[in-house]
């Protein structure tokens, strides 16, 4: 997959914030002066160890929290007075543990809730649910109770419930927690399609491997400050930073790194990156049984 | 070789209603060995049966959930039907993957006290263990603290700290990691693999990070639709790619590479660690 | 909630056994019940009050208990003088005339209260929940309450984070409650009431299953505690002392009325 810049569909600004202070009321989980902006239709990773603020961070981009000092600007607009159901409409948040959110008494009622908050026509209500019921593959479920679905099938439909209220920014917590190898294709990929459709998408996560394989951006916090932030591979250089944090880079990363000496130029996000790469390195390299077998 | 744990046959089905909604077999016929002292990592998609498995090995299933149970299970030759869950519990230790449930003390201390206390040990006796236990899971400063404020590495380690003071022979994990950071995660594999060495415990565990299983497990179990794939050394079962991708577990990304470029240039590559990974790769670049 | 009011600390109250102090918190509400007479029981308020600051309570704490309890200090005197007007004398303010029985009766039942707040407050601030629901099991609680009791305190801050979780994400649906009032709000908080309960149940299981992981519910063995408690002499010393006091009151006060008069002392 090749990384795709393109930095004229990046000229808008979706997110912007503005020297953000934060400290809950007992002093916990502090952001200390953030700035950055995050580009429209971009997809962004948020990195850094636990306790350095990434959720903190992506709860004000709603107005679940609100700074003690700062702005934040959505699309131009101070979102300081607006009300959470107003940002709502715009910038959807997926929880990372879905039985935080489940409560319906079916999976059709779960997903219309939020469109119906929103106070749309009842027809398109419904054919919103209906569309995120295909979209994630839910139509089988869409008279069961959400809260007898498997793991995987909840947080499936978590997501759909957040999708269904068509926001333009979706921030992803941790949407892969709990989900096995193949779940967590799923997820992504869906993630990638709602982004190809022109959503900026906000992932919050751990996965060093998804944010190399999906995300083009990157913003590295730590101790409630950014740490590095730019696209992801010019993050991912910054070595040090990342140690620090203690984040460990995806093993092709590594391993494109470690054979430098060897030629290798440009150290890979993916693995057919990396292999694509590699096998040139050989060619060169003059190995002559390339191509037998 | 001591044998620990013994799996003939395992066959198990929940009571109407619970779990699964479908009173359908979890577990489809299982039979795997244990050899003590070995680290055994089980990987699988989710609705494999793993979970299931780590609550037969403790007696939990089907002495508690009830359900119906073909086939046996043994630990150290003791039959997990015919023995209470808290009788076995001395002999199993069980760390689940939400420290949160786990850790129903109000601090450390009275956490890993709490099943010396339940076992009716004296209490001059549960003081060293308790001692010994805390320091072996490097918690010795936390002891005054609450659960809740710890962090998650040490939630987790003191889940293990508290199964361990009552010093089984098998440490049963289910996917232990997964509310960790990466620098967390491998922290707490390194301890598990320190706790193999240093005690001879049998370690079990339920995992989704392939690659640590690759880095630290002795032997591989895949697992799908309740019956066991394949048990094998990390790289006989990670390595199988076409495999793995097919069942829908991850793959160690080194293990990926060696398949695309197996597939592309007709190289013989096969690791599933970082460290050989990285020596294979030179070695070809230098071989022309 | 309960389980925020234990402060860690050495003074002579957190040492005290906590069954002498349960006891006396038993005891002292009686003898608050059975006084009538405005003296004492500013006295025994007094006395009361006096033990947290021996034991060196945090000022801050204390001031937080008075504070809440300004509303009702207010408005009872205010209710007993407006609603209950008995007796004969008056008592003057500028121009306003009030009975004083109703006053002194409105004042008392402030004190109770103050009385009962401070005696639980000094149990609470001094004891931790291990050591209280030990203490209430060697009262003779059945083992198995003391460890629900346990187990409701280690996880009401849970639940609160849970709730405060699940409240954020409907939220982000775009839950609107707060412009509503009464059972129309508890209806649109439904979205955020049913998830909390269903993660009760899930927790309850799990805490279920790590309970027997952990040998609970062995038969035929005896539960042996690790950080058990004994009475000391002092201990012995304080609950002589506490019952003695009450005691005697109770006796001079059914005997000879000691204390039964809202205004004097002996009937």
């Amino acid at each position: 997959m090749k990384a795709e810049k393109d930095p004229s569909r990046f000229a808008a600004v979706c997110l912007e914030i503005r020297d953000l202070w934060f400290t809950y009321g007992d002093g916990q989980d502090v952001l200390n002066g953030i700035s950055l902006s995050i580009a429209e239709g971009d997809f962004v990773a948020v990195i850094g160890q636990n306790g350095s603020g990434k959720t903190t961070l992506a709860k004000h981009f709603l107005g679940l929290l609100r700074p003690t000092k700062g702005e934040i600007l959505l699309h131009g607009e101070r979102i300081r007075d607006r009300s959470v159901g107003e940002l709502a409409r715009q910038v959807g948040y997926v929880f990372q543990n879905p039985d935080h959110q489940i409560f319906g008494t079916t999976t059709w009622e779960e997903i219309a809730f939020g469109p119906r908050n929103l106070g749309l026509s009842a027809e398109e209500v419904e054919r919103r649910t209906v569309d995120a019921l295909e979209r994630f593959d839910l139509s089988s479920e869409a008279t069961k109770p959400p809260a007898m679905l498997s793991f995987g099938q909840r947080r499936k439909v978590s997501l759909a419930a957040v999708y269904a209220m068509d926001p333009h920014v979706l921030i992803l917590d941790e949407p892969t927690n709990g989900l096995d190898g193949r779940g967590e294709k799923e997820a992504m990929e869906l993630a990638r399609t709602l982004n190809n459709t022109g959503k900026t998408i906000i992932l919050v996560t751990h996965r060093i491997r998804l944010v190399a394989e999906y995300a083009r951006s990157c913003i590295l916090l730590a101790g409630g400050r950014v740490s590095a932030y730019g696209d992801t591979r010019s993050v991912f250089e910054q070595d040090d930073l990342l140690k620090s944090s203690n984040i460990e880079l995806p093993q092709v990363w590594e391993l494109g790194r470690q054979l430098a000496p060897r030629g290798f130029l440009q150290p890979a996000l993916s693995v057919g990156d990396f292999c694509q790469t590699y096998g040139e390195l050989l060619k060169q390299t003059g190995f002559r049984n390339a191509g037998a077998r | 070789m001591t044998t620990a744990v013994v799996i003939q046959d395992l066959r198990y089905a929940y009571p109407n209603g619970a779990e699964t909604h479908e009173a359908s077999w979890v577990l489809r016929g299982v039979d795997m060995v244990v050899d003590e002292g070995e680290f055994l990592s089980i990987v699988g998609p989710t609705g494999s049966g793993k979970s299931t498995l780590c609550l037969a090995l403790n007696g939990v299933v089907p002495n508690t959930t009830g359900g119906r149970m073909r086939g046996d299970v043994s630990v150290f030759g003791v039959n997990t039907k015919k023995h209470p869950v808290a009788a076995l519990a001395k002999l199993v230790g069980v760390v689940f993957q939400d420290p949160e449930t786990q850790l129903f003390n109000m601090d450390a201390e009275a956490e890993v006290a709490f099943g010396l206390e339940t076992m009716g040990m004296p209490s001059e006796e549960i003081g060293e263990r308790v001692d010994w236990a805390l320091a072996l899971m490097g918690l010795r400063e936390m002891r005054d603290r609450s659960p809740l404020q710890l962090s998650g590495g040490e939630k987790q380690r003191l889940a293990i700290a508290s199964v361990l003071a009552m010093t089984p022979k098998v440490l049963v994990l289910d996917e232990p990691t997964n509310n960790l950071d990466p620098q967390g995660k491998r922290d707490l594999f390194t301890a598990l693999w320190d706790l193999r060495q240093s005690l001879g415990l049998t370690v079990i565990m339920v995992e989704q990070e392939t690659e640590f299983v690759a880095e630290f497990s002795d032997r591989v179990a895949l697992m799908r639709d309740g019956h066991l794939e394949i048990v094998g050394p990390p790289a006989t079962v990670l390595g199988d790619v076409e495999r793995m991708r097919e069942i829908g577990v991850a793959i160690p990304q080194v293990t990926e590479v060696a398949y695309c470029l197996n597939r592309d240039f007709g190289l013989g590559l096969a690791f599933t660690r970082f460290g050989e990974a990285l020596l294979s790769l030179e070695a070809k670049l230098h071989e022309s | 909630m309960l389980a925020d009011f234990f402060m860690r600390g050495d003074s002579w109250l957190h040492k005290t056994d906590p069954r002498v102090k349960v006891l006396s918190v038993g005891l002292t509400l009686a003898a608050a019940l059975i006084l009538q007479n405005l003296l004492m029981m500013v006295i025994l308020w007094l006395l009361v009050l006096a033990v947290p600051f021996a034991a060196r309570a945090p000022r801050g704490r204390i001031r937080f208990v008075l504070s809440a309890l300004v509303p009702v200090s207010v408005l009872m005197p205010l209710v007993w003088i407006v609603f209950y007007p008995i007796g004969v004398e008056t008592i003057s303010f500028w121009f306003i005339e009030v009975k004083l029985l109703s006053l002194v009766q409105g004042l008392t039942v402030v004190l109770r209260i103050h009385i009962v707040s401070f005696a639980v407050f000094a149990l609470l601030f001094s004891t931790d929940q291990t050591t209280l629901v030990r203490g209430l099991v060697k009262l003779r609680l059945p083992y198995v309450w003391g460890l629900v009791l346990s187990l409701a305190l280690r996880y009401i801050p849970t639940f609160e984070r849970s709730f405060a979780d699940i409240l954020q994400a409907q939220k982000a649906r775009g839950l609107e409650f707060e412009s509503m009032r009464g059972w129309r709000r508890v209806r649109a908080l439904m979205p955020v009431f049913v998830p909390t309960v269903i993660s009760l149940f899930r927790l309850s299981e799990q805490i279920g299953i790590a309970l027997e992981a952990r040998g609970f519910g062995a038969e035929g063995v005896r539960r042996t505690y690790f950080r058990d408690i004994t009475f000391r002499t002092l201990d012995w010393l304080y609950i002589a002392i506490v019952v003695t006091a009450v005691g005697s009151l109770f006796y001079f006060n059914l005997k000879y009325g000691f204390g039964a008069d809202p205004l004097r002392l002996v009937r």
